[in-house]
């Protein structure tokens, strides 16, 4: 099991189409995946999990990954991130 | 509201459609069925862990079929209602809550659904306040389509229909399968479901407030639409009374839609009733009443459950399927809705109706005008001669030049890709804000016609907003302004040589048809049922009768004037004006 910690770079955080870019990526991998915020722990393959953390521009969350592929996913997984999910910034 | 009479209820409303119906009852209340957490035996366990799976399924291929023909960003949207829908967590939780806590499918949905979306709203972030709603509507969807083969067998033939509110899209569907009446707790007498059960030709009372809470343990009912009255467990007496009064209507029906004699005057002149219709299903009614054409197709059901248009094939599929049953004209005018209808994330507007919505919102929204424009060229080319092009909420003559642009450029590409095209196909406006019907002299000599959309021209010439019940008697559409902007259009009309119709409401009451021939208006479109009655006022009459009715209307300067000429002439009806 890796985690890593990860700042929501996107001007309007973690909305809908973010968080669904999100869990198509994650649930690619074999990996389970969760993300952790301020205490709550949320499945990462749920869009609706990961919308209920409402995380904002500048929210810290830790990402846990648990599997056979959980490298390659966590890889992938933080250059999303790093993209701002390939949003273009609103 | 309610009386009670040896187990007999009555309810009153407001009568919606004429007509009366003797039928048993089906509540449809979407409210209770969701909050109702009903469980079920571990038998019946499989048989709803299938349904939540299918129900899925289904919204998932709905979704797919939306998806074809859109623009980048909706599919975008429609992309995170899938991955919504099929979410694991959701489905995890839903099928435990069937399978361990042994809640019934819809409520076990329900019930999971909410939890998220409670949380959602707990986080107070404006960031998912708009989310919760689709995600509302993704629960709902997903609750109906899991109970949609149990609501199949509730239906029985001549049913009637008691809801709080429904669509009219749901509307037509019920009554395909078999309804023959509708009683709605919300809404007026000219709500959309309203006028489309009257197209239908079905009873229905609107406004009636408590029948939905009212008809749960009954099984049989009166609806009364004439009188505005609904009868849950009715009396002998009163059944026995209603066959008879039943038996009697349809005699008189009979007599009148029997009214084959051509459409003429007492003196021979000429004139032509069509049908208002939004619905094939409405092509019927619009038969047996002897409309001549489809004066008004509205196309507001294309713009399915107001996330998107559907797609070019679809569009074209209903556009010949009107068109193979139609003998005579087909005016299609184009969609007439505002930006609320729209997922285009725009702002609410102070003033919709005084807003972006018809021709505005058109000629901003390239793939929705030219998808639109494409698939109805496309269906002229193959019905050449037959349909007519009607653009709603014209103001400014600038935008007929570019409505204009886009259907020469349309045609030529279609004619490129070696498509039959109709040449000459008309191209008509309404005239409904009165700055149109200023410059009509202006405008036709652009357009093949002019079709009055009385309702709105009424609206927006006194400036009531017809919803508004505080200053609902203000809408006057009888009132003289609103004559004299449709002799303005209808002068420029004939000057020109152009043609010149009307849509609105007007054209199906008695009175304004007999005013509208009188002012040489012979093409009048209504609401197929209204053919009848209006059939019978102008038949029976001259065409000198009918001049000397309007030079009379148009001395006039209040609605009240107007209506003691109506009184004088021995034509009175039970319009509000």
């Amino acid at each position: 099991m890796i985690k890593k910690k990860v700042t929501i770079l996107n001007s309007s955080g973690l909305h809908a189409r973010p968080s669904a870019a999100l869990v198509k990526l994650a649930s690619k991998f074999k990996s389970d995946f969760y993300i952790h915020m301020y205490g709550y722990r949320v499945n990462g393959k749920s869009i609706l999990g990961v919308m209920t953390l409402a995380a904002e521009q500048g929210a810290e969350l830790v990402f846990e990954v648990d599997g056979p592929d959980e490298k390659e996913a966590l890889k992938n997984i933080l250059e999303l991130v790093e993209n701002k999910f390939g949003m273009q910034d609103e | 509201m309610s009386s009670r009479k040896s187990g007999e209820i009555s309810i009153k409303g407001l009568p919606g459609s004429e007509g009366i119906a003797i039928g048993t009852i089906l509540v449809l209340d979407k409210k209770k069925r969701k909050v109702q957490p009903k469980k079920i035996k571990s038998d019946a366990i499989l048989a709803h862990l299938k349904r939540y799976a299918k129900s899925k399924e289904k919204f998932l291929i709905e979704l797919d079929e939306l998806a074809i023909n859109l623009d980048q960003k909706t599919v975008g949207i429609l992309e995170t209602q899938k991955h919504i829908a099929s979410d694991i967590e959701i489905e995890k939780r839903v099928n435990s809550c069937i399978e361990i806590e042994l809640y019934s499918v819809d409520y076990s949905i329900y019930k999971v659904f909410n939890e998220f979306i409670e949380r959602l709203k707990e986080s107070g972030s404006e960031l998912f306040q708009q989310r919760i709603i689709d995600i509302e509507n993704i629960r709902d969807r997903l609750i109906d389509l899991s109970c949609e083969d149990e609501q199949k067998l509730e239906i029985e033939k001549g049913a009637i229909l008691i809801v709080k509110d429904i669509s009219p899209t749901d509307l037509v569907a019920f009554y395909e399968k078999g309804v023959k009446g509708l009683v709605m707790d919300k809404g007026g007498v000219t709500s959309h479901a309203a006028i489309i059960a009257h197209s239908l030709d079905i009873p229905c009372l609107v406004s009636s407030k408590i029948a939905v809470d009212s008809a749960s343990e009954a099984k049989k009912a009166i609806l009364d639409a004439n009188k505005g009255e609904l009868f849950l467990n009715p009396t002998k007496q009163r059944l026995d009374e209603y066959k008879k009064e039943i038996r009697r209507l349809k005699r008189v029906k009979k007599a009148r839609v029997g009214l084959q004699q051509p459409s003429q005057t007492k003196d021979g002149v000429d004139f032509h009733l069509r049908a208002n219709i939004e619905f094939v299903q409405e092509l019927q009614a619009a038969k047996d009443y002897g409309a001549e054409g489809v004066g008004l197709l509205r196309t507001e059901a294309l713009l399915y459950g107001g996330i998107a248009q559907k797609s070019e094939v679809e569009q074209i599929k209903f556009y010949e399927n009107v068109l193979s049953q139609t003998d005579g004209p087909v005016v299609i005018r184009l969609f007439d809705v505002g930006g609320d209808k729209l997922n285009t994330h725009t702002p609410d507007e102070a003033n919709p109706f005084l807003g972006w919505r018809g021709i505005r919102m058109l000629l901003d929204e390239d793939e929705m005008f030219e998808g639109q424009l494409r698939s109805i060229l496309k269906s002229a080319g193959k019905y050449p001669g037959q349909v007519r092009i009607l653009v709603p909420m014209i103001s400014l003559l600038e935008e007929v030049h570019q409505v204009k642009k886009r259907i020469t450029k349309i045609q030529k590409g279609l004619k490129k890709e070696g498509l039959a095209i109709d040449e000459s196909i008309p191209l008509g406006i309404m005239i409904e804000v009165p700055s149109a019907a200023l410059l009509a002299d202006h405008f036709a000599k652009e357009v093949d016609f002019f079709s009055i959309g009385t309702n709105d021209l009424t609206q927006y010439a006194l400036a009531v907003d017809r919803g508004n019940e505080q200053i609902c008697t203000l809408y006057q559409q009888h009132h003289p302004s609103v004559w004299k902007l449709i002799e303005l259009a209808n002068k420029a009309a004939k000057e020109n040589e152009i043609e010149i119709s009307i849509c609105g409401e007007l054209a199906g009451d008695e009175i304004g048809a007999a005013c509208l021939i009188g002012m040489g208006i012979t093409d009048l479109s209504m609401s197929p049922s209204n053919i009848p009655k209006v059939k019978e006022a102008l038949v029976n009459r001259s065409l000198e009768e009918l001049q000397a009715f309007s030079k009379a209307v148009f001395t006039c300067s209040t609605s009240n004037e107007i209506k003691a000429v109506f009184k004088k002439m021995g034509l009175a009806n039970n319009s509000p004006d």
